[in-house]
């Protein structure tokens, strides 16, 4: 995600992956959430960064595995009001992947939040 | 084995919710596998369900604590014949027991919760993974003693 690329966020979903995403009040499907998330972050100005934590995995079925993690998500935006730099220090994720018959895994549900609201810092407008 | 099916989802995540807002204990630990993994609303990392049994119990379960909960529309994916994930929003209020004490009221509007059921040998479904978030930050408010 820290890449920005919309192109390479869309080839980790499956087509009928469903996800909570930070502020979501609905699960919807990833196409939906991945299109906002790809116009938030397309900005030239924008720049994001994500640390990963400890990862546990399950192996819930065959095909299926659920990877639980937590992490830490910055992102700084421009703006006419100026310079924001929100962090997202207790990030929590659950992810659910299913191996596809050609070896790839896909998400097939998300769910991403955060424990304590993030933290914003604002700069002047330049 | 027989296959899990949407309306059996949606049956125990009901299950689920009103063992929680009964307070009935044994339910409440039943519907989850030993080796489960849970991410609370307010929790920094994912716990043991054997410790959220444990927590819960004294911060929710006791006399002076009390669970509600109205469930808005569960999406039900079924993964396989014997994995299944509930997805729902839900209004979530609390009145917790703190371990020093005191009680604390918690309104969650916006809570989101995901439950990973799969079925047990004995054709039993199981929570092996819950992740409970909120959309919008929540305040406790400290609650007069009883």
């Amino acid at each position: 995600m820290s890449g920005k690329s919309k192109d390479r966020l869309e080839d980790f979903y499956a087509p009928g992956a469903i996800v909570f995403t930070g502020k979501a009040r609905q699960p919807e499907p990833a196409a939906a959430a991945l299109g906002r998330r790809a116009r938030q972050l397309a900005s030239a100005s924008a720049a994001t960064s994500a640390e990963v934590g400890e990862m546990d995995i399950r192996i819930a079925a065959a095909e299926y595995a659920i990877a639980t993690y937590t992490y830490r998500f910055h992102d700084t935006r421009a703006g006419q009001g100026g310079v924001s730099q929100r962090h997202t220090l207790f990030g929590r994720a659950t992810q659910i992947f299913h191996q596809e018959k050609d070896g790839r895994l896909l998400l097939v549900h998300e769910h991403l939040s955060a424990a304590v609201p993030p933290e914003v810092e604002k700069s002047g407008s330049k | 084995m027989q296959s899990i099916s949407v309306d059996q989802v949606r049956s125990e995540v009901f299950k689920f919710w009103s063992a929680f807002e009964g307070k009935t204990r044994s339910s409440f630990e039943e519907q989850y596998s030993p080796t489960a993994g849970v991410f609370a609303v307010d929790g920094r990392r994912s716990e043991p369900a054997r410790l959220m049994w444990v927590r819960r119990d004294r911060e929710f379960f006791g006399p002076q604590s009390s669970v509600r909960a109205r469930l808005g529309t569960i999406t039900v994916q079924l993964l396989g014949a014997n994995l299944a994930v509930a997805a729902y929003p839900l209004q979530f209020s609390v009145v917790r027991t703190l371990p020093n004490g005191k009680r604390v009221g918690v309104d969650v509007p916006f809570c989101r919760a995901t439950q990973v059921f799969q079925i047990d040998e004995k054709g039993k479904l199981l929570i092996i993974h819950e992740h409970l978030s909120s959309a919008e930050p929540v305040a406790p408010k400290e609650l007069p003693s009883q």
